[in-house]
């Protein structure tokens, strides 16, 4: 017999786990890493979880809604070589420029989450139009449009992106990368788009039980079909930052965030049977995967031990949710 | 009818021509060149080499892409031999895990020619490459050079970015490079992987370093699509050209345009054009299994050394180190100015 106290401490405590192993974590590398406990440090894990943690958002949504989407990693190469090929000077760029210098934000903004949009829209338009297996669907994606970065770059790459766009990436803001804040302010609206509106209430209880949804009145397909065009345009906006990043495009830009970004949502508690999830956990898995990267960084290590380590976590992760499960009925 | 018949003659007259036309008779074969991957631009524009420099001397080249898996190239290598061309260019995926398919095509009858990747497990018909390991070689003397003049003796922290740790070019630089060090012990080498060759792992690695080591003298970094993400996060972290001294290998045209901006101070180049041409010149040798005969070759300009080895004949070109003063040579791939003279054969 358990106290309603006790009950909503372990509740607490398995809603936040994996923010409490992310503190662990830093407190751990901090101790034991040399020249780990900085702020700059700091800073780095916060930023290079921008652009896989901008991915996840995505993924997140779709998977929560019960799908899954294995584009999004191709998507935002295609997002980032656009951009470099529109607003980059050397190379395969083009050097488009505006007047004023700063409208080439909003402009190239609008293009990659367009591109994004539209890769999304195709495989909405595929999955729910055509009721064809969106594992199918998106691994198709996933694989031509990387084809297409490549023959749009022809193998070459764009450098040299636009002054007004490079300041984003370079530009700090309380001690953090700009960057950094977009990813943040991303995943807060999120946030409150999936757990305070009906577009996210509605999402996650479709990804529960579509049928039962539907039922209840709810425009699955519609919905869905919006989660797909989201997904594809937060592709689009990982994309644009990862131009901003590199200053520019090579070919296989962003080649593995497919699986990092992944590990990130299964680490952050989302299931990948759907309907179960929240973004902010999310976002602590990316920080997690960023600071052990960091770690293996700092200690020199071989970077195989960052995928066995990674691989490792994701196990662990989907051991504790189950675990999660047995504790929450026991306490039930 | 008369008007249909000549029409029908017409037709068949045209079609023959086609099928006579020069291109079609001037052709002594093809040759397929098995290219790695199409992710970086040297890959890329030694595709363009290749296929021009062996038009120059009459052979229609036909590319396929591994995509950087090797299990794809095995598969292809398959494929090919079963197409029985004259030729086959070999640019490895795994320099090892070739090895099979390179005997399984010579067994066959079809001459296999090693481009930039050596492979000196099995036997081969000719080999055309800078070298890896020389390359990592040529960095570390330059390295030596500038660490000298910024600190008065070989000494200072250097960050070594490698591409995929699981790529044995990469490593080859890195043995190349790190052996040619072993005799400064006042450097201190930090050595890691940009994992897949992606720029923003790259960038990271760089970021990281900067803030736990912001000693570093000099980043080296294994090609020059990587030097362009570590430029980035340097500049993030508020450095300008020259503040810390940077080294990349390969020649692309980014890191040309690094040393022309300042934040790069030397390139080492492999001689892509010189080494694609080298094949051409010994393509009819090779095609109609000639001897070839060791010595030097003057090869687009670059005195060249083919020796006989346990593995073939071997040419080996000169990688050049490209510096803010030589970097508008034409000669340099990364300038992508392909020599228009034709190529002729080594008679």
């Amino acid at each position: 017999m358990t106290s309603p106290r006790q009950r909503a401490t372990a509740e607490f405590i398995l809603d936040h786990l994996v923010w409490f192993m992310l503190a662990a974590v830093l407190i751990a590398f901090s101790i034991f890493v040399p020249n780990f406990f900085q702020i700059g440090i700091f800073a780095n894990i916060v930023e290079q979880s921008t652009f896989v943690g901008v991915m996840a958002i995505g993924l997140a949504i779709v998977i929560i809604a019960g799908h899954m989407d294995l584009s999004v990693e191709s998507t935002a190469a295609l997002a980032a070589m656009i951009t470099g090929i529109l607003f980059c000077s050397r190379g395969i760029g083009m050097g488009l420029t505006f007047a004023p210098e700063w409208l080439v934000i909003p402009v190239s903004l609008v293009i990659s989450l367009a591109v994004g949009g539209l890769i999304g829209f195709l495989n909405g338009f595929f999955t729910i139009k055509l009721k064809m297996n969106a594992f199918i669907v998106t691994l198709a994606s996933y694989i031509w449009v990387r084809g297409l970065v490549v023959a749009i770059s022809g193998g070459r790459s764009a450098q040299d992106l636009s002054p007004s766009l490079r300041s984003i990436g370079i530009e700090q803001v309380l001690y953090i990368p700009l960057m950094a804040w977009i990813a943040i302010i991303c995943f807060v609206m999120f946030s409150f788009i999936m757990g305070r509106t009906p577009f996210g209430r509605h999402v996650t209880l479709i990804g529960g039980n579509a049928v039962a949804a539907f039922r209840a009145g709810i425009k699955v397909d519609r919905l869905m079909f919006i989660s797909f065009i989201l997904a594809g345009a937060i592709a689009g906006l990982a994309g644009w930052l990862l131009a901003i990043r590199t200053s520019g495009a090579t070919a296989n830009l962003g080649t593995g965030m497919l699986f990092n970004a992944f590990a990130a949502v299964v680490i952050g508690g989302v299931s990948l049977k759907g309907g179960v999830g929240k973004l902010p956990g999310v976002y602590a898995g990316v920080l997690l995967l960023s600071s052990i990267h960091t770690a293996i960084n700092l200690m020199g290590l071989p970077a195989h031990y960052t995928q066995v380590i990674l691989g490792l976590l994701v196990l662990a992760a989907v051991l504790l949710d189950t675990l999660k499960i047995q504790i929450r009925q026991r306490f039930a | 009818m008369n008007r249909l018949r000549r029409l029908l003659t017409a037709s068949i007259a045209i079609a023959a021509m086609g099928v006579v036309s020069p291109a079609f008779a001037d052709t002594k074969g093809k040759i397929y060149y098995m290219v790695p991957t199409l992710l970086d631009e040297f890959q890329t524009e030694s595709v363009n080499a290749i296929t021009k420099f062996m038009d120059d001397v009459g052979y229609e080249v036909v590319t396929l892409n591994a995509d950087n898996k090797t299990d794809l190239q095995q598969s292809q290598m398959n494929d090919t031999i079963l197409q029985k061309p004259s030729a086959i260019i070999l640019a490895a995926v795994d320099f090892n895990a070739l090895a099979p398919s390179i005997d399984k095509a010579r067994a066959a009858g079809i001459p296999v020619m090693i481009f930039d990747r050596q492979i000196t497990s099995t036997p081969s018909d000719l080999t055309s490459v800078a070298g890896t390991i020389e390359i990592g070689q040529v960095a570390a003397g330059e390295i030596q050079r500038l660490l000298k003049e910024k600190n008065g003796a070989v000494k200072g922290k250097v960050l070594q970015v490698l591409g995929d740790p699981a790529d044995p070019y990469s490593l080859d630089i890195q043995k190349g490079f790190e052996d040619k060090m072993k005799e400064f012990p006042g450097v201190q080498i930090i050595s890691l992987p940009a994992m897949q060759w992606e720029a923003s792992n790259a960038g990271t690695i760089v970021s990281d370093q900067m803030v736990a080591n912001p000693d570093i003298d000099l980043i080296f970094l294994h090609a020059a699509h990587l030097s362009v993400a570590a430029v980035a996060a340097l500049e993030a972290k508020g450095k300008k050209p020259g503040d810390v001294m940077m080294i990349s290998s390969n020649g692309a045209p980014v890191g040309l345009d690094l040393i022309r901006k300042g934040w790069l101070n030397v390139e080492v180049e492999q001689p892509l054009y010189a080494q694609a041409a080298a094949l051409a010149m010994f393509a009819d040798k090779v095609v109609n299994k000639q001897e070839i005969k060791p010595g030097n070759y003057n090869v687009l300009g670059l005195d060249s050394v083919m020796t006989i080895e346990k593995w073939g004949p071997n040419i080996k070109i000169p990688g050049a180190a490209i510096t803010k003063e030589n970097v508008d040579e034409p000669r340099f791939w990364g300038n992508l100015k392909a020599p228009a003279d034709k190529i002729m054969p080594v008679q």
